[in-house]
């Protein structure tokens, strides 16, 4: 495993902070609400996707040089 | 043994300079959406057939996309992308807390500042002037300042430097303090996990005290201590001349934070707030004289033996003269702090005069300074791409504030004078509404006032885009030798 620590803490925070923007959103008593716990989640999972590009970028990287 | 080990030259770490860039690239892009939408609501205020019936842009909803777009998006992404700055090169080492985390921090902080302003359109608001997110947003804010708070505190305890240069002093004030700040003013109860509306802990003139407390406290430690962290790094360096007296910094810095945090209560003068309290916050309120000119005075004074630089680095007369404007901005600050002073000031726009004389003059023009000298630097290029362009900006900028705040200042005083002005009969001579159409031409010329700076502004994206991308700056960046006889680790320590 070539995961720094900080990859992997930041990345099971925005899980789980992604998590509870789904949770929120599913309840919410008002647009304000929803509008965040949605975008929360959006946010989380491009944030995820942005992880996951950097690793595998840098693992590339250094195959190639 | 120390000097040999002080000679000898040094491996630059591999700074995290790729955050640094996107703070100063959201910086510059929240500057123009918070002078835009400035522009707009004086718009509004002067002809308010500009509300278009439409209620996400009425002037309430507005004003505060406004002000947390100057203040926190614009001003907040500064402080986040200087601090990176200044703490890596001060400390010689690189962020702690690995990539991912400092992405967090700024792709977290973005995200509050869209859910917030989003947040105000819609029309959702806790109804405190500075402090308007609801309390999810609010929570949101206090995980990424948490992991802001990681980042700079574990930079400065990996330092490879042994002593702490005082910028980061005021970087850390501003950050703990702000912390602090946050989680005091909006402590909700929530009526639901699951609604965005909840009740203030506090009530009454209890609440507005804390809402001051923290309102005069957004000022003194995010618009204050943070950019005077910005001002002890950027002039010394831009001016290649080491501050003034670090002795004086350090007085600076220990009586402003002792100081700033009493202050709070003279926004309540002649309000159910006991008369002591009032008191307390005036007299400490003139207090902040001292530190506040004691700073400006070290600011001013690190130009010694520089000042002909003026004439040709247009980044340094921008953060030189937003020192000027500090001063300024800081005795007027007391003055209206005053009980009698205040009588007449406050609910009038000379109120709103002051506050544009310190985030226009002082802010706004430290952060222009700052961001001329950082753009060259760490897309590596040679030069600013036209130094005529920026000469250009500042005095277009100078005159926008000038147009401002000296219309903002008539306003205001005659405002205050027609509501308390009476007939001899004892009745009110004014109605509100005289005094409304009293100010509307200078409502028009701080709609002007603002247009320049907007326009000033425009012209410093575009030259620095152009820095970024021309040919003519393609060569990499040569810092000036420093002056005879001057050691070059002295103007900033650590470098």
């Amino acid at each position: 495993m070539d995961i720094e620590p900080s990859d992997l803490i930041v990345g099971l925070l925005m899980a789980a902070l992604g998590l509870t923007g789904l949770i929120l959103a599913s309840g919410a008593m008002d647009d304000g609400m929803y509008v965040f716990g949605f975008s929360l989640f959006v946010f989380a999972c491009v944030f995820e996707f942005g992880l996951m590009r950097r690793h595998f970028d840098k693992r590339e990287a250094g195959r190639h040089g | 043994m120390a000097d040999v080990a002080l000679a000898m030259p040094r491996p630059v770490p591999d700074y995290n300079e790729a955050v640094v860039k996107k703070f100063v690239i959201a910086a510059v892009f929240w500057a123009i959406v918070a002078f835009l939408v400035g522009v707009y609501l004086a718009t509004e205020l002067a002809w308010p057939q500009f509300n278009l019936g439409l209620s996400f842009i009425n002037f309430g909803r507005l004003r505060p996309v406004h002000t947390s777009a100057g203040i926190f998006a614009f001003g907040g992404s500064m402080l986040f992308g200087t601090s990176f700055y200044v703490v890596q090169r001060t400390c010689r080492t690189r962020l702690f807390g690995g990539e991912a985390l400092a992405n967090f921090v700024f792709w977290g902080y973005q995200f509050f500042i869209v859910m917030a302003a989003l947040s105000y359109v819609m029309g959702f608001s806790k109804s405190q002037e500075y402090a308007e997110p609801q309390w999810h947003i609010d929570l949101w804010l206090t995980i990424v300042w948490v992991a802001y708070a990681v980042i700079f505190i574990g930079t400065l305890m990996k330092r490879e430097e042994p002593h702490i240069y005082v910028a980061n002093w005021f970087y850390l004030a501003f950050i703990l303090t702000v912390a602090v700040l946050h989680i005091g003013n909006n402590l909700v109860v929530p009526i639901s996990v699951f609604s965005s509306q909840g009740y203030s802990m506090a009530s009454g003139v209890q609440n507005a005290m804390i809402q001051w407390w923290y309102g005069h406290n957004a000022v003194g430690f995010f618009l204050t201590a943070g950019f005077l962290g910005m001002m002890y790094y950027f002039i010394p360096k831009a001016a290649n001349r080491p501050v003034y007296s670090y002795r004086l910094s350090v007085v600076h810095f220990w009586s402003l934070v002792f100081l700033y945090i009493w202050a709070g209560p003279h926004h309540l003068h002649w309000t159910a707030l006991p008369d002591w309290t009032q008191t307390l916050g005036m007299a400490f309120s003139i207090m902040l004289w001292m530190p506040s000119w004691g700073g400006m005075i070290n600011g001013l004074m690190t130009l010694s033996g520089a000042w002909d630089k003026l004439r040709t680095d247009p980044g340094l007369r921008f953060s030189v003269t937003a020192v000027g404007f500090y001063g300024m901005a800081t005795f007027e600050g007391p003055v209206m702090s005053v009980r009698d002073v205040n009588a007449l000031s406050h609910y009038t726009d000379w109120g709103i005069g002051h506050v544009h004389s310190g985030v226009l003059g002082w802010v706004a023009f430290i952060s222009f300074g700052a961001l001329y000298y950082l753009v060259p630097v760490l897309w590596k290029r040679s030069a600013l791409y036209s130094t005529r362009l920026a000469s250009w900006h500042y005095w277009i900028a100078t005159l926008g504030i000038v147009f401002y705040i000296t219309s903002m200042w008539v306003a205001g005083i005659m405002q205050g004078l027609m509501w308390r002005a009476y007939d001899q009969f004892g009745f009110l001579q004014y109605s509100f509404a005289e005094s409304v159409v009293a100010v509307h031409p200078y409502y028009v010329i701080r709609l002007l006032g603002g247009l320049m700076f907007l326009g000033g502004a425009l012209i410093m994206v575009y030259n620095l885009i152009q820095t970024v991308r021309s040919r003519t700056t393609e060569q990499p960046v040569m810092r000036l030798a420093p002056l005879a006889g001057l050691d070059p680790t002295l103007a900033v320590a650590g470098e």
